[in-house]
C-alpha cells in the first residue's frame, strides 16, 4: 500500500509541478543570538556593553511575530562613550600604515566569507527580506566592498597624498537601510583611517554581528562601534563633539531636520536620502527585459523603496499587460524560503504602502495588485498604481515599497522634463534599444546613477550618489573615499555655533546707508551697477553703499537686494545649459582669454589693490597668481570623468563629472582679487553658471574684471551682486533654485547657510569663519575646489546583442 | 500509469526498428525522427523533403527538422518561411519540431525572428539546437524563444511547444529548465505536449537522484544499468 501511495504522490507532483518549500535553516542565527542570551547590547570599544536601566526593544520575526531577541537602546551617555572610544581608536588607527589597514580589511572579508551563512540567515530572519537577495547579492557585495577598499587603503599614501582621514565618523541609519548600506560607508571610512560610531535602527542585530566580527579581528579596539537606538538619538550622535563627519541614510524630512540641527555644530554632513528609483521605458525598449527591470527595482527585495515608472504612450497597453502578467507570477512568503521573490518587511513598511495606496485611490489613481501572496497579515501584494492625475499629491510624493507608480509620456524630451521635475535625484534606468536615444536620456537625467537597459546594478568601483533632495554624498569608488578625507593640515572641526543667532532675522534687513560725501579717487572707476545678465544694471532698491579704501578714497557701489538675486539666478539659469554643454576645450579657451584680459589690466588692478592697503610687491604678486589660477583651471579641464570597469559586467561604466547648475559664491573680504578669481575659475571650469557676491570691503576689483567678462563670456554666465553680505547670503541660501552655495565669510553666516540649505538640500561649502590661505596652492587651487565644483554621475552601459 | 519519456527520438534509418521495438514492448510512446539532413541541414531541399516523407511513412509521428541557417544569416525571412511551410506539408499528420540551431544564428534578434517565422509557418515545437553544435541550449537564447512563444500565443491564441536540447545532463539542470518554463510561460506549458527536454544523457542522473532519494546513499554508476 505504501508503495502505491508514494507512486501516486510522485505522479501528483509531476502533474501539478508546484514549487515546494525551500526552507533555509536559521539554526545558526538563533545559536548566535543564544550566545548573547537573546539580549544584544552595544558593541563599543571592542567589547559588548550591556549597561543597566536601558530600554530594550524586541526584535521580532516579521512573519511569525516570534520574539527573537531584545536589543538594548542606546542613550546619550552611551553615544558619548562610543564617540570617546572611537576617538581613542582614531589616534592609533589613523597612524597605522595603509598596508596594515589593507591587511585588516582583507582578513575581515575572509571572516565574512567564512561566516556568511550566519550573516544571511540572520539578516533574512530579522528583516524578512528574501534570503536569495541577501545571500547572492548583499553578502558577496559586502565582501567585495572590503576587498576593494583594502586595495584603496594599500594605495592611499601614494594615490591620495595631501589628504588625511577626517577623524571620527558618525553613521546614522534609518529603518529601510540595511547592513549593506552600513558597509558602503564603513569600508571606505576604515580604509582611509577613520573610525566609526554607527547608530542603527532599534532592532537590527546584523550590524551588531558585523561589528563583533570586525572588532574581534581589529588590532585597535573601537574602530567600529555599533549601537541600536531610536531615531531621536541621531542628532545627539551628530552633535557629539569630536564627530567630524556625519553620514546619514534616511527619509528626506529626517535629513532636512538633521541639517538644521547640525548647523554650526562643526561636523560635515553627508546625506543619502530616500529610497525611490525611476525607470524610463521608451517605445524602442525590449519590454520584457524592462519588466524584469521593474521586478528588480520594486518587487525583488533588492531595493529598499518603490519605483516611479514612466512609459512611452505608444507602448503603454503592451507594457501594462506584460507587467500585470509578470506580477501574477510573483511569489511572496517567508524570506527564509529560497523560492520566494518577496518577503515581508514588517508593520511600518506595510502601513506606509497601505497608506500610499489608499491615498492614490482617493486621488483618482487605479490600483492593480496581483501575485501569489499568502492572505495572512504580514504580506503586502506587489502593487501597480496608474492613472493618477499629474498634479495629484501621490504623483509627486515618494513611492514606497512595494509600489510601482506608472505614468505615461509622449516624447523623450517630455520624459526628461517629467523625470527632472521631481524633487529627488537618486537613481534611474533608461530602457531603449536605440543607443543615441539612451545616451541622450542618460546624460540628461539629473540623478546620481543611470543604468541603460538594466536596473539596480552596483559595484564597489562605481560611485553612487545623488542630487537635489536625495542628498549629495557618494559611496563607492574614488568619490566615496573623499567623503572620509580632508586636505592635510585641516584643523579639527569644532562647533562654531552661535546660540543667539536668530535665523528669522539674520541678514533680513539691510542697514540703511546715507551719502557720505562725493566720490573720490582716481578715475576711471569701474562702471556703476550690479553685473547681471552680461551688463551693468542699477540695483532694484535704487540705493548705493559707500566703500572706503585705506587711502581714504570714497566709492559707491550698488546695494543689491532680494530682487537682484532673483534676477541674477534667473540670468544664470538661462546661461547654464549652454555653458554646461560646451566642450571643455571651449571653456578652457575662454578662461585663458580672461587670464589674458587680466594681464592687460594688471597695472590698474595692482594699483587698486595697493590703494586697499597691499604692499606694491604683494599687489603685483596677487595679480600674477590670479592670472595663473585662471590658466591652471583652463588646463586642468581636460581630465574630467573616466571609464570604470566593473567585474562581471560586459561593458563600461562612465564616471561623469557634471555641472551643478547655478552655483552661488560668497567671497571672503580678504584677498579681494585672488579669492574672487580662485573661486570663479573652478566654478566656470566645471561648467557652472555663477552668482557671486564679491568681497564686502573691496568689491571694485570684481567689478573691474566684469568689464572683461562682459565682452568674453555669454551673458548671464557670471553675475556679480554687490551689497550687504549678510543680506545677500540670506537671499542666496534661501533660494530654492540654486544648486550649490559656497560661503566664505563669518561663522554666523556659515551657520545660517548650513541651516537654510535644508530647504532644497543644496550642497554647501562654508569656511565656518576661518580664513583661508588663498595664495597657497593647496587651499587656493587644490582638488578640494574641484570636488565641490561638480557632481558625479555613474552611467552604466552594459553591452550585448 | 508510470512516468515515461515523451518520445523516442532516432535517425530516420532507425524509425522502423524503433516503431517495431516499442510495439513489441506494448508501449505507446511516439517515435520522433530527425530529418532534413540532420544535423547540418546542408542538403538539397528536395532530398530533405523526401527524408521527411520517408520517415513519416516508416511510422514516425514527430519530425525534427533543421532550418537553413544561411537564410537566417542573410536575412531571407520569406524564403525561410516558405521552406518551413514545405516541411509542414511533407509532415502531413506528424508533428513538426523545428530546430533553430541558435548557436549559429548570430544575435538574439535573429533567434527571435527565426522563432516567430517557424511558428507562423506551422511548427508544433521550436527547438534550440541539434545538440551537435558547439553552443547548445543556453538560458539567454531560451528566454528569447520562450518570449517569442508567448508573444505568438498572445497574438494568435496558438500554443507552440518548446524543446531545449544539448548539454542538459543533470537532474538539477532539468529543474532549472522546468522553472524557467514555469516562470516565463506558466504551468499550462509544463506538459509533454508543450515542453520537452532533448537530452540523451539526462536519464542516468535522474535515476541516480531517485536512488539517493530512496536509499539515502549516492549511487555509483555501476549500480544502475547503462542508458
Amino acid at each position: 500500500m505504501a508503495a502505491t501511495g508514494v507512486g501516486s504522490r510522485a505522479r501528483d507532483i509531476f502533474t501539478a509541478l508546484e514549487y515546494g518549500p525551500v526552507p533555509e535553516s536559521h539554526a545558526c542565527a538563533l545559536a548566535w543570538l543564544d550566545t548573547h542570551n537573546r539580549l544584544l547590547g552595544h558593541y563599543v570599544g571592542g567589547e559588548w556593553l550591556k549597561p543597566e536601566h536601558r530600554n530594550a526593544v524586541s526584535c521580532r520575526d516579521p512573519i511569525t511575530g516570534e520574539n527573537l531577541a531584545n536589543c538594548l537602546q542606546a542613550q546619550g551617555e552611551d553615544v558619548a562613550a562610543a564617540v570617546e572610544a572611537a576617538r581613542t581608536a582614531f589616534k592609533a588607527w589613523s597612524q597605522l600604515p595603509g598596508a596594515t589597514r589593507a591587511r585588516y580589511l582583507t582578513q575581515l572579508a575572509k571572516v565574512i566569507l567564512m561566516h556568511q551563512r550566519l550573516l544571511w540567515t540572520l539578516e533574512s530572519l530579522v528583516t524578512g527580506r528574501a534570503v536569495r537577495e541577501v545571500r547572492d547579492g548583499d553578502v558577496p557585495l559586502a565582501q567585495q566592498l572590503l576587498q576593494y577598499h583594502a586595495v584603496q587603503a594599500h594605495a592611499q599614501e601614494k594615490a591620495l597624498a595631501g589628504w588625511e582621514p577626517r577623524g571620527v565618523i558618525g553613521l546614522i541609519l534609518s529603518p529601510p537601510f540595511s547592513f549593506l548600506d552600513m558597509m558602503w560607508r564603513v569600508c571606505p571610512a576604515l580604509a582611509m583611517g577613520c573610525t566609526v560610531v554607527a547608530l542603527v535602527p532599534p532592532a537590527s542585530p546584523t550590524p551588531l554581528l558585523l561589528a563583533q566580527l570586525a572588532g574581534e579581528l581589529s588590532p585597535v579596539p573601537g574602530i567600529l562601534n555599533v549601537m541600536c537606538g531610536p531615531a531621536l538619538l541621531g542628532p545627539a550622535l551628530a552633535s557629539e563633539p569630536g564627530v567630524q563627519k556625519v553620514a546619514f541614510c534616511g527619509a528626506v524630512e529626517e535629513g532636512q531636520a538633521l541639517r538644521r540641527t547640525l548647523a554650526g555644530k562643526g561636523a560635515e554632513l553627508g546625506l543619502a536620502l530616500g529610497t525611490e528609483s525611476l525607470l524610463l521605458l521608451t517605445d524602442s525598449a525590449d519590454v520584457d527585459s524592462a519588466v524584469e527591470g521593474i521586478v528588480d527595482a520594486a518587487w525583488s527585495d533588492r531595493s529598499p523603496g518603490g519605483l516611479r515608472l514612466l512609459i512611452q504612450e505608444s507602448v503603454w497597453d503592451e507594457t501594462v499587460q506584460r507587467i500585470q502578467a509578470r506580477m501574477g507570477r510573483l511569489r511572496s512568503g517567508r524570506g527564509l524560503d529560497g523560492a520566494v521573490d518577496m518577503g515581508a518587511r514588517g508593520a511600518t513598511a506595510q502601513d506606509l504602502a497601505q497608506h500610499y495606496v489608499h491615498e492614490a485611490q482617493s486621488q483618482g489613481g487605479q490600483v492593480f495588485q496581483a501575485g501569489d501572496v499568502p492572505s495572512d497579515s504580514p504580506f503586502f501584494s506587489p502593487t501597480l498604481v496608474f492613472g493618477l492625475p499629474p498634479a495629484a499629491p501621490c504623483a509627486q510624493a515618494e513611492v514606497p515599497w512595494p509600489v510601482v507608480m506608472a505614468s505615461p509620456f509622449r516624447t523623450a524630451k517630455e520624459a526628461l522634463a517629467l523625470a527632472n521635475g521631481m524633487p529627488r535625484g537618486g537613481s534611474a534606468s533608461v530602457w531603449s534599444e536605440r543607443l543615441g536615444q539612451a545616451l541622450e536620456l542618460g546624460y540628461g537625467l539629473r540623478v546620481g546613477t543611470v543604468w541603460i537597459n538594466a536596473h539596480g546594478l552596483r559595484d564597489p568601483v562605481v560611485p553612487t550618489g545623488g542630487c537635489k533632495e536625495s542628498g549629495s554624498s557618494w559611496h563607492g569608488g574614488q568619490d566615496g573615499l573623499y567623503e572620509y578625507l580632508q586636505p592635510s593640515g585641516t584643523p579639527a572641526r569644532l562647533p562654531f555655533l552661535c546660540e543667539s543667532l536668530n535665523y528669522d532675522t539674520f541678514g533680513l534687513v539691510v542697514p540703511s546707508t546715507v551719502p557720505s560725501g562725493p566720490e573720490t579717487g582716481p578715475s576711471p572707476a569701474p562702471p556703476y551697477g550690479l553685473f547681471i545678465g552680461g551688463r551693468f544694471q542699477p540695483p532694484g532698491g535704487r540705493s548705493s553703499r559707500p566703500i572706503q579704501d585705506s587711502s581714504g578714497n570714497l566709492h559707491y557701489v550698488a546695494e543689491g537686494g532680494v530682487k537682484d538675486i532673483r534676477g541674477a539666478v534667473e540670468a544664470a539659469h538661462q546661461a547654464a545649459p549652454g555653458w554646461g554643454m560646451q566642450s571643455p576645450r571651449a571653456r578652457a579657451s575662454l578662461l585663458w582669454a580672461l587670464a589674458a584680459a587680466l594681464q592687460r589690466r594688471d597695472t590698474a588692478l595692482a594699483s587698486r589693490l595697493e590703494r586697499h592697503g597691499s604692499e606694491p610687491k604683494a599687489a603685483k604678486a596677487e595679480v600674477e597668481v590670479s592670472v595663473r589660477r585662471l590658466q591652471m583651471w583652463g588646463t586642468q579641464l581636460q581630465d574630467q570623468g573616466h571609464t570604470l570597469q566593473v567585474a562581471g559586467l560586459r561593458g563600461p561604466v562612465l564616471r561623469l563629472r557634471e555641472p551643478l547648475g547655478v552655483l552661488a559664491v560668497v567671497c571672503p573680504d580678504e584677498w579681494p582679487l585672488l579669492a574672487f578669481v580662485s573661486l570663479l575659475a573652478p566654478a566656470l571650469a566645471h561648467g557652472n553658471a555663477v552668482v557671486l557676491v564679491p568681497s564686502g570691503t573691496c568689491p571694485l576689483l570684481a567689478l573691474e574684471i566684469c568689464q572683461d567678462v562682459a565682452t568674453l563670456f555669454p551673458a548671464g554666465l557670471v553675475n556679480v551682486v554687490t551689497g550687504d553680505q549678510d543680506h545677500l547670503t540670506r537671499c542666496l541660501a534661501l533660494h530654492q533654485d540654486i544648486q550649490a552655495l559656497w560661503y566664505f565669510g563669518s561663522a554666523q553666516g556659515s551657520q545660517f547657510v548650513e541651516w537654510a540649505s535644508a530647504g532644497n538640500l543644496k550642497p554647501v561649502w562654508v569656511n565656518r569663519g576661518f580664513p583661508r590661505a588663498w595664495d597657497e596652492e593647496a587651499e587656493g587651487a587644490g582638488s578640494e575646489l574641484s570636488l565641490h565644483a561638480a557632481r558625479t554621475k555613474a552611467l552604466w552601459l552594459p553591452m550585448g546583442d | 500509469k508510470g512516468i515515461t519519456t515523451a518520445a523516442v527520438c532516432v535517425y530516420p534509418a532507425r524509425v522502423c526498428d524503433a516503431v517495431k521495438a516499442l510495439k513489441a514492448a506494448g508501449c505507446s510512446i511516439p517515435v520522433a525522427a530527425v530529418a532534413t539532413g540532420f544535423p547540418a541541414g546542408q542538403t538539397h531541399l528536395k532530398t530533405r523533403l523526401e527524408e521527411i516523407r520517408l520517415a513519416v511513412e516508416d511510422g514516425a509521428t514527430e519530425i525534427d527538422v533543421v532550418i537553413n541557417r544561411t537564410l537566417v544569416l542573410t536575412g531571407q525571412w520569406e524564403a525561410l518561411y516558405d521552406e518551413i511551410r514545405q516541411f509542414r506539408k511533407a509532415c502531413g499528420e506528424a508533428h513538426l519540431k523545428t530546430i533553430l540551431a541558435t548557436g549559429e544564428l548570430g544575435p538574439l534578434t535573429n533567434v527571435y525572428k527565426a522563432s516567430l517565422i517557424a511558428m507562423m509557418a506551422g511548427s508544433d515545437f521550436i527547438k534550440t539546437s541539434t545538440g551537435k553544435e558547439t553552443v547548445n541550449a543556453t538560458f539567454p537564447v531560451a528566454i528569447v524563444m520562450l518570449r517569442a512563444i508567448r508573444d505568438f500565443f498572445w497574438k494568435t491564441g496558438n500554443k507552440v511547444g518548446f524543446k531545449p536540447a544539448g548539454g542538459i545532463r543533470t537532474a538539477k539542470d532539468s529543474l532549472a529548465w522546468l522553472s524557467l518554463i514555469k516562470e516565463e510561460l506558466g504551468d499550462e506549458w509544463l506538459t509533454p505536449e508543450l515542453f520537452r527536454i532533448g537530452a540523451s544523457s539526462l536519464l542516468s542522473d535522474i535515476e541516480r537522484q531517485i536512488y539517493h532519494h530512496v536509499t539515502g546513499r549516492y549511487a555509483a554508476y555501476h549500480d544502475l544499468p547503462m542508458s
